[in-house]
């Protein structure tokens, strides 16, 4: 169903959701951050900023989660487990990338084997409104990954700003359900014009093709290749890239309190650290970022596919525009191949 | 100034070459052109044919100093800045590398550029940049603009004294006049009128932002313990998550273990991610142990910093 | 829907140390829980997370047999923070397990083959699970011949020694227990495993090996069942690495592709030789 918000009934409309869901949509921290946030007033929202620092993978597997809290009563422990989500929310603002990899995220931890009950929970209770981008970055290159700029994939609703108002196109079931919402008109021919015009500027813009296609298999035959030694240098080790990447789901469990009363905590971890794979006797199956930065890359471009058909990465490139030392992704993966794309990158001469 | 930085350009690919010739080093740590504009990267030079991909720009703003550790079994020649090499004498102090291990490429610093700071002056992404003479062209997909380089510099760059890497193995370019741009911070100044209630709600505010990444421990080059207090688990001094006391737990530890030690290069705060004002901490330090102490990290290569050893006429008024 | 990040309360029925050195502690877990104790059903080769509230959570391969009701045997080391919390843990002490995680060993493929158990240290743990299982009345007749070689550094070392003395009596089952370095009462055999088998020689015609032990024992011993022409689909073993969801979601204990917790611990040898060598 094709609808349309006009601009000025952007924020009544968004006051509509925060009375009956918990909304979250990018907030500014101080100019040039911001991250998803519950808003309490539609003032907050700031769409400004092309994407938030911090992922929406947030809403759904979050920095840091109490898994359940223990108390010692007398002789038995009482454990309550932590997974339930009062109120519906609603994820407004996410760009394809971003709700891409929340699917991806569905594959791990919902897919196969046991159920991820925190991440289902939220999931199950969240209604996605994504928005489409018209301005992709330099630094974005979605559509090589297996997405683009528009895609509607993963969203209920999808918004579209066409300047003095939205296109919205209500996708799944959950999205029908705000078909009656006072504030949506129809949508007419000349939206539905401004939106291909929209969608066909990005895909050019996003549209120089990283040769992510095919990096399975030439992965496969470079396990012991000499690239690792090079590719690894200029990585300081920080956490900056798995953090902020739409698709990193590494995790560490932790205890905090004390045998009387206390919780069990899940944070994000990143592979990228020394401490993830030490082990108590002192041993470190990837002692060195060398082997550490292969495992990131093989396991976004090689193992990932290998168990769930499509490759770690969305190309939001976040992980370009945040990285400390200027590490390029984009470049990882064309050194990986034999194709070089025709235009690529800005530069500074 | 850009033809300053192509003649020093020039010089460090002179001195890079002879170097990897006479194998008087293993590999050459400088700084390339990479992919995004305002922005340069760390590169690592093997062979004499390679050094033509050293730059030297008003973006050359990393550390370098940060990968001896990484690269400590190798001999290894480094272009540094002023704070840079002011880094690695506060790092043989601590007697982090042998003496004959380096060789030191210094080139007097023309105040590095703030990149965040360019980008907030314009509409629109940036898609190329370029110096020319005093100033820096950007251009974006409809725009062009021409920007003074003086009103863009880091906060900690406006500030330095030691522009001239002392104790090096050769420079590149002529000392620079060691005179600030501005006296002292002035944010500093302004920061220390206030009360400590206003000074920890400000604090209290940037640390809230804080997703413990540790990119300011990693890019900083006095930040090289192998086990991190707060990668201890026995003893646990912090947990891991972000609740605030933990986030402020850090920063304020990871700034006082710098005390003494950090060159003030601002590399901390140009790598985080949100923008946190990591300078505040580091610079307001580097000012009271100035004024206790009468110290500043990284000038003289024979006194130890004043929280790792002591004096008896040491000023005690702040014990109380 | 079923929290599996959630341990099922168990009590230590009890707890007894097993070595000389007193690093290595047994504790006997029995559930809380009828029902959990009913719906828990696991195979030899299978681990479990045992969780201590308030310090953390480690995985263990579970000690006990299936065929031994009612409750679960772990062998613990003790070498870090839970660990040495679960060697403090006092008869009547209350403790969390999740479980039973890993694919176990392949029991199904045992079928009419003779099997070759080679263990070494206490890695022995799992080994003893698969012994104790297959030499059951209901199950003995499944396999055919039984090779069980077990090797510690000294005497006092040797795990489960009531077990090896049980074993050692049976004749459809044969033990040689060997030590790296004997002790004055030490009437048994002296010798590095590796040389010990290579002494045994059982016949690889039908059999399966399974072997478990510290990276020095594999890397002398894997050669030695090379020469005996155990073929590598054969040779099996239960992988090691450091866990903590234990449940294929945290990312953390991959080798390649596969998770040694969620499509291991056990693997064959020709499924290790196509991972990446990186552990």
């Amino acid at each position: 169903m094709k609808l349309k918000l006009d601009k000025k009934d952007f924020k009544p409309f968004l006051q509509s959701l925060i009375e009956e869901y918990d909304l979250f949509a990018p907030v500014q921290l101080v100019e040039g951050v911001s991250v998803f946030k519950k808003i309490d007033h539609p003032d907050e929202v700031d769409l400004s900023t092309p994407n938030p620092q911090k992922p929406a993978k947030e809403l759904f597997f979050p920095q840091s989660e109490t898994m359940f809290r223990y108390e010692k009563a007398g002789k038995k422990n009482q454990m309550t487990s932590m997974e339930e989500v009062k109120r519906e929310r609603i994820l407004f603002g996410a760009r394809p990338c971003d709700i891409e990899a929340i699917s991806m995220l569905e594959k791990v931890f919902v897919g196969e084997g046991d159920t991820d009950v925190y991440f289902l929970e939220k999931r199950k209770k969240t209604t996605i409104m994504g928005l489409g981008c018209n301005h992709p970055l330099s630094t974005c290159f979605c559509s090589s990954a297996g997405g683009d700029p528009f895609l509607r994939a993963g969203s209920d609703l999808f918004f579209v700003d066409l300047g003095e108002a939205y296109f919205v196109e209500l996708l799944t079931e959950k999205g029908m359900a705000f078909h009656k919402n006072k504030f949506f008109k129809e949508a007419d021919p000349k939206d539905l014009t401004l939106v291909k015009e929209f969608e066909e500027k990005a895909f050019e813009k996003v549209g120089y093709a990283i040769p992510v296609e095919g990096i399975e298999k030439r992965l496969d035959l470079m396990g012991e290749s000499s690239f690792w030694d090079r590719i690894h240098e200029k990585c300081i080790g920080c956490r900056i890239c798995t953090y902020l990447c739409p698709t990193c789901h590494c995790f560490d469990i932790v205890d905090e309190g004390e045998h009387q009363r206390g919780q069990r905590v899940r944070n994000w971890d990143s592979c990228l650290s020394p401490l993830y794979s030490l082990e108590t006797s002192g041993h470190n199956p990837r002692p060195t970022c060398r082997e550490r930065t292969r495992q990131r890359l093989m396991h976004k471009f090689n193992y990932f596919p290998k168990n769930f058909g499509q490759v770690a990465c969305v190309g939001c490139g976040r992980c370009i525009l945040y990285c400390p030392v200027h590490f390029d992704i984009r470049q990882a993966i064309i050194w990986t191949s034999p194709k070089r794309p025709k235009r690529f990158g800005g530069g500074t001469i | 100034m850009e033809e300053r930085s192509k003649a020093i350009q020039d010089r460090i690919r002179d001195k890079a070459k002879e170097l990897l010739s006479k194998k008087a080093v293993d590999l050459i740590i400088g700084f390339g052109e990479w992919t995004l504009p305002l922005r340069t990267t760390p590169i690592f030079i093997r062979s004499p044919e390679g050094v033509d991909r050293l730059i030297w720009n008003s973006f050359c703003e990393n550390n370098l100093a940060t990968y001896l550790h990484k690269f400590a079994q190798f001999k290894v020649g480094l272009v540094v800045k002023g704070c840079d090499a002011r880094s690695i004498i506060a790092l043989s102090l601590e007697k982090r590398f042998k003496p004959d291990q380096l060789f030191l490429i210094g080139v007097p610093c023309q105040r590095m550029v703030d990149r965040r700071k360019v980008k907030r002056a314009v509409k629109g992404e940036i898609l190329r940049a370029y110096e020319q003479g005093d100033q820096i062209i950007v251009e974006g997909e409809d725009f062009k603009k021409a920007l003074d380089r003086n009103n863009f510099l880091y906060p900690s760059c406006q500030v330095c004294t030691h522009r001239t890497p002392s104790q090096v193995n050769a420079l590149v370019g002529d000392p620079v006049e060691e005179s600030p741009l501005t006296e002292t911070h002035p944010e500093i100044m302004e920061f220390e009128k206030e009360s400590p209630e206003e000074r920890w709600r400000f604090f209290e505010k940037e640390s809230s932002r804080c997703i413990r990444c540790y990119a300011c421990r990693e890019v900083c080059p006095m930040c090289y313990c192998n086990e991190c207090f707060v990668d201890s688990s026995n003893p646990k001094w912090i947990d891991k998550g972000p609740s605030p006391s933990d986030l402020e737990f850090y920063h304020i530890v990871r700034a006082y273990h710098q005390t003494g030690r950090c060159s003030g290069c601002g590399a901390c705060e140009r790598a985080c991610p949100m923008e946190i004002r990591l300078t505040y901490l580091t610079q307001k330090l580097n000012l009271d142990v100035k004024e206790l102490f009468d110290f500043e990290t990284g000038i003289d290569k024979e006194t130890l910093p004043p929280l790792s050893t002591y004096e008896m006429e040491d000023k005690q008024e702040f014990i109380k | 829907m079923k929290n599996p990040y959630l341990p099922i309360p168990m009590v230590v029925k009890k707890a007894s140390v097993e070595t000389t050195d007193r690093m290595l502690r047994t504790l006997e877990l029995s559930f809380l829980n009828e029902e959990d104790a009913k719906a828990f059903r696991f195979i030899p080769g299978q681990f479990c997370e045992l969780s201590i509230l308030g310090k953390g959570e480690a995985p263990f391969g579970i000690a006990s047999s299936p065929t031994e009701n009612g409750s679960l045997k772990f062998t613990i080391n003790k070498a870090g923070v839970v660990t040495t919390a679960l060697h403090h843990l006092e008869e009547g002490a209350e403790i969390g397990i999740r479980g039973p995680l890993g694919n176990g060993y392949p029991i199904d493929l045992f079928k009419g083959k003779n099997i070759l158990v080679i263990g070494g240290g206490f890695a022995f743990t799992t080994l003893r699970s698969l012994i104790v299982y297959l030499s059951h009345p209901e199950n003995r007749s499944r396999v055919k011949d039984i090779t069980v070689i077990y090797g510690a550094r000294m005497p006092g070392l040797l795990l489960y020694k009531e077990e090896l003395t049980q074993w050692e009596k049976r004749s459809d089952l044969k033990l040689v227990v060997t030590v790296d370095w004997g002790d004055k009462d030490w009437k048994g055999k002296v010798g590095l495993v590796p040389n010990v088998l290579e002494e045994v020689a059982p016949s690889s015609e039908n059999t399966y090996a399974v072997i478990c032990g510290p990276p020095i024992m594999i890397k002398f011993t894997f050669p030695k069942l090379m020469t005996l022409r155990f073929p590598n689909e054969r040779i099996y073993t239960s992988l090691e690495k450091r866990m903590k969801c234990g449940i294929g979601k945290c990312g953390r204990c991959n080798i390649g592709h596969l998770y040694v917790c969620k499509d291991g611990p056990v693997f064959s040898y020709a499924q290790l030789e196509k991972l990446p060598k990186d552990y």
